[in-house]
């Protein structure tokens, strides 16, 4: 899971908003040499932005249009491709099951993440357990795919263990039916250590005399949780569930390892709409489909505009002072 | 940071005493990793729980020379950070310019930036792949480099206009006031103080190329351009027609491993920090 | 970067210099090689990706024969070992221009990839070359039933590939292991022959089968045979647009026979919940009695049977034509060093080169006259049946992943019965080919 590449643009809103400082009017010589850097700082980033971000944008929107192997001439199908991806049951199952990582698995790894943060802040030795369940979103998610398949094999550790522990019947994890489940499964546990430091960074700088006026006025644990800790990290939660989106959205490397462990690709039961664009762009014994791949790489970006703007209108409170 | 005086409640030790369980496997979990590595492939698959009593070392010659892990970590080693120093160094006037200007233009450019975030990275796998061996950089490290570096801009401008934007102006100020141009400015009076927000930034970086998979596996095949994310695969794709060696697998494994957990172990606050302070603000 | 930050522009400069460097050396170098290639002592040069990695044995029987083709012709090989991936590599760089002049792979891949779409060039000039050193031609070393067997490109050729590698696939035993000797006298002749079998080594607690059951392709094998046995055309019966193929009662019989495998408890009772390679690793470990698979996997577990252990193949019984794939050279269409590769070809078939596929790499070649290794001495002679029938009569590709690969594993795991499956892949297949249109 790359997490370190996700972010979102409440900086960027509240600065366009004009309500960032201004510099002082007497610095009027710092303000002119400023414009003229202006452009000599930034033209670097945005050279680089626009020739390796945007175009290539732009290039698949366009690509999404034609039907094209790669080879041969390209073929305008205008919005076919979309229709077809519509009508192909792979995808349909692809896009479910990204959907369902998104929702389902945002849903419990908030639920997690969150439940943790409480729990660690109350904790002694905070700091270690929180760097040791920090720790697996910095790997990548191949090794799990990997290691899952001795950890979780019928003479396995954790068959062994469970067994000691006196159940003698667990589930059959690696079966083919469950892939999806331990795909999930996978990823929550690496997403809620990140996403409880997230939150307990957000939540330490709450000041304290918050919590303290809370108690003298009476107001018990969950009543303090919700009337200072929910309210005050709001901005952070709602970050979150954007970066959540996007994240969730580009998994690839855990599918591929979990499902494909001989060299064939994971069955189609277990994809999402990544390993789907990689799959239509890089098969194995047939023709690429340029345009198809593209265009369901669209469908995943609208997902996440989608989902991004929804979640931000859901979420949306008046910023608290303090 | 917010000491309690009160005794602690049943359900919370029951819920402490989770979270140390967790904890705990996860640590056997790596440690388990660790060890499985220097075990022989059907030893593993016979008795998965044992303990190396012959550690096999051969499984990190066999990977190194032979699964060309050796050349791929080189690989990896200077993708990771040319496209970290690149995205840092590219990233970092910008961010200032960005912080310090608040106009229009700065404004719709920060937004731009900003957007870039939300975009999957499977929207571009096919464009850059077409685009990079138009220019001939296909299976080249030089095309990854940029491939990540173009990959890198929306999140490393994002992260270091915050920590520009958080230090004082009046720094700036007194230096102007002295006769010191923007770039003289720039260099002498913001960069050391924003020192660690760029360390951070590079980190950060450094880790998503490392663990960068998709890209790495479309635009590099040739043995000797792979990075380790690839040759970890093509590992594994290798199998279907000489078979599998887990010992030397959970090998390749570790060599991916290995480096996130000295890493961070001994960066680990500044890594936590930047990932979640760095995003929250 | 510590102490440089104090530097900004000269860093930035610094390393915008370094990337550019890289950059240029990685250009020149590319052009230098190719270009010290062409000014070799005759034939100049070619280009190859390769679908074995560097340290398989493959690979190491084709680099010395690169190395001698070298010192005897003037003509040298770029050789990258790619591996696997060629097969998903190939198509984006023919469609980028950056596509080599030679690679190998599996028939099916070479097809699926390149040949179908007229990707793949004519070899038919490499039949009619003399092997050096042998003086037959290329046509009198490899028997023409190869090719037959192929598919055929838009321009009607099945000469698209040239083998160097032979297998077919079939059911691997140990005939000395005693529960599989006491239940099986002699080869059962009919499917039910070999249902008993299986109830034989049942009743001694044995599990008749391994499986690997994750994959769909050496389980999808059964299935392959079966339909072979009951004469119909596995191609034929996945190319029906409107799936009516599947209502034939044929093909509800071979899979009613496969599920007598999967509901008659005869498979190792793990295969579910385990990855590759955990049952064949308990194949070789003595804890089951057959594995279906390609030959390859003798080479696979080479170094985990007793030494008592002795080979026993034979092809699930009704089956009347082995399965054949090939492994071979093939041209990209806008290849540029078309004779230099084509000699390369022929050079490789040299009796003496292409003994090290057998002697080496452990695998069967489709030269007659070399040996298999020993214990793919029983496979040999299956393939030397008059005609051979591609795997899955040569379905491949988008059809598999997207409407075979799930269905049948969800009835391989006994998740759906033999008629549900039956109906799932009407339907999956009617739906795959309206969106291929």
């Amino acid at each position: 899971m790359s997490t370190a590449t996700i972010q979102d643009s409440s900086r960027a809103r509240r600065s366009r908003g004009g309500s960032a400082p201004r510099p002082p009017v007497g610095a009027a010589p710092l303000e002119r040499s400023r414009r003229r850097m202006f452009w000599a700082f930034t033209a670097p980033a945005v050279l680089v932005y626009f020739v390796l971000f945007l175009v290539p944008v732009g290039y698949a929107a366009w690509t999404s249009l034609y039907k094209w192997d790669g080879i041969g001439p390209k073929k305008w199908k205008g919005l076919k491709n979309y229709q077809t991806l519509w009508q192909d049951p792979t995808f349909r199952h692809s896009l479910t099951n990204t959907l369902k990582i998104l929702v389902v698995g945002g849903v419990l790894t908030f639920a997690f993440a969150f439940a943790l943060m409480l729990i660690l802040r109350e904790m002694n030795r905070k700091l270690f357990a929180r760097s040791v369940l920090f720790f697996p979103c910095l790997v990548n998610a191949m090794v799990f795919g990997i290691a899952a398949g001795i950890l979780f094999s019928p003479t396995g550790p954790v068959d062994k263990i469970l067994e000691a522990l006196g159940w003698s019947h667990p589930p059959q994890w690696l079966a083919t039916q469950h892939l999806s489940t331990m795909i999930l499964g996978t990823l929550i546990w690496t997403a809620t250590g990140y996403y409880s430091a997230i939150l307990m960074a957000a939540v330490d700088q709450i000041p304290e005399y918050l919590y303290e006026a809370a108690e003298l006025d009476g107001a018990n644990a969950f009543q303090r949780f919700r009337h200072v800790t929910l309210p005050m990290c709001w901005d952070v939660i709602s970050v979150c569930a954007v970066l959540w989106t996007v994240s969730s959205v580009k998994i690839f490397e855990l599918i591929l390892m979990y499902g494909g462990s001989s060299g064939s690709q994971p069955p189609a039961g277990s994809w999402n709409t990544a390993m789907y664009v990689y799959t239509e762009a890089f098969p194995t014994a047939s023709t690429p489909q340029l345009g198809l791949a593209t265009a369901a790489a669209l469908v995943s970006l609208f997902m996440v505009i989608i989902f991004t703007v929804v979640l931000r209108r859901l979420l949306r409170r008046d910023p608290i002072e303090y | 940071m917010t000491p309690r005086r009160k005794a602690r409640s049943l359900p919370m030790r029951i819920a402490t005493g989770v979270v140390w369980v967790v904890v705990a496997a996860d640590i056997v979990l790596v440690g388990w990793i660790l060890l499985t590595s220097l075990r022989s492939g059907t030893d593993i698959l016979n008795h998965p729980f044992g303990v190396p009593t012959h550690p096999k070392f051969s499984n990190y010659s066999k990977v190194f020379s032979d699964g060309g892990f050796g050349q791929a970590a080189l690989n990896s080693v200077l993708v990771a950070v040319l496209s970290s120093v690149l995205a840092v160094a590219v990233a970092a006037p910008c961010a200032y310019a960005l912080a310090r200007r608040r106009n229009r233009v700065s404004g719709a450019m920060s937004m731009t930036f900003a957007m870039g975030l939300g975009v999957p990275g499977q929207v571009m796998v096919v464009p850059l792949f077409i685009g990079m061996a138009k220019v001939n950089l296909d299976d080249s490290q030089p095309g990854l480099i940029l491939v990540y570096l173009g990959l890198a801009m929306p999140f490393t401008v994002y992260l270091l206009t915050g920590f520009f934007s958080g230090i004082p102006q009046v720094l700036e100020e007194a230096a102007v006031l002295d006769g010191a141009g923007a770039v003289r400015t720039f260099t002498r009076v913001i960069l050391p103080v924003a020192r660690g927000g760029l360390v951070t930034a590079f980190l950060l970086q450094f880790i998503s190329a490392w663990n960068e998979t998709l890209f790495a596996i479309v635009l590099t095949h040739s043995q000797d351009k792979v990075t380790l994310p690839v040759a970890l695969s093509d590992f594994v794709q290798e199998a279907q027609l000489n078979g599998l060696d887990w010992g030397a697998m959970f090998a390749g494994v570790c060599v991916v491993l290995a480096p996130m957990i000295a890493l961070f172990s001994w960066l680990g606050s500044r890594i936590i920090q930047g990932m979640t302070v760095g995003i929250g603000k | 970067m510590g102490s440089s930050t104090g530097r900004g522009p000269r860093l930035l400069a610094i390393a915008t210099a370094a990337v550019l460097a890289v950059g240029v050396s990685a250009c020149s170098s590319s052009k230098s090689s190719s270009a010290s290639g062409g000014s070799g002592k005759s034939g100049g040069s070619f280009t190859y990706w390769s679908m074995w990695r560097q340290d398989e044995p493959q690979a190491k029987v084709i680099q010395a024969a690169i190395t001698q083709f070298t010192a005897d012709t003037g003509i040298k090989v770029d050789v990258q070992w790619t591996g696997r991936d060629v097969a998903k590599k190939i198509g984006p760089a023919m469609a980028a221009g950056k596509a080599p002049d030679m690679w190998d792979e599996g028939e099916d891949v070479v097809y699926g990839a390149a040949a179908q779409n007229g990707n793949a060039k004519d070899l038919s000039a490499v039949l009619d070359m003399t092997i050096p050193n042998d003086n037959e031609k290329v046509s009198d070393a490899i028997p023409s039933k190869y090719w037959d067997s192929l598919p055929k490109d838009p321009s009607g050729g099945q000469h698209w590939i040239v083998p160097y590698e032979a297998s077919t696939a079939g059911i691997f035993y140990n005939t000395a292991d005693p529960g599989v000797s006491a239940a099986m006298a002699s080869q059962p002749a009919t499917w039910d022959d070999f249902i008993n079998v299986c109830q034989a080594l049942k009743a001694k607690n044995e599990p008749c089968l391994a499986s690997e059951g994750e994959d769909s392709w050496t389980n999808g094998l059964w299935f392959d045979y079966l339909l072979n046995a009951a004469g119909v055309n596995f191609n034929d019966l996945a190319s029906d647009k409107t799936g009516a193929a599947w209502d034939n009662p044929a093909v509800l019989k071979a899979a009613q026979q496969v599920e007598q495998l999967v509901k008659g408890g005869y498979i190792i009772p793990t295969y579910t919940q385990t990855k590759y390679p955990a049952q064949q690793t308990n194949w070789a470990g003595g804890k089951a009695g057959f594995l279906m698979n390609g030959n390859w996997v003798t080479a696979e577990v080479a170094k985990q049977i007793p030494s008592t252990w002795k080979y026993g193949f034979m092809l699930p019984p009704g089956a009347t034509q082995p399965d054949s794939m090939i492994f071979g050279f093939a041209l990209t269409k806008n290849a540029k060093h078309v004779s230099q590769a084509e000699q390369f070809m022929a050079y490789f078939l040299q009796k003496k080169t292409l003994s090290g596929i057998s002697t080496q790499a452990d695998n069967i070649t489709p030269r007659t006259d070399i040996p298999a290794p020993p214990e793919l001495a029983t496979v040999q002679k299956t393939l030397d049946a008059p005609k051979l029938r591609l795997t899955f009569d040569g379905v491949a590709g988008d059809w598999t992943t997207k409407v075979w690969n799930q269905n049948y594993l969800d009835f391989w795991h006994g998740q759906i019965d033999a008629a549900t499956f039956i109906s799932k892949m009407k339907s999956a297949q009617v739906s795959f080919w309206k969106s291929q249109s």
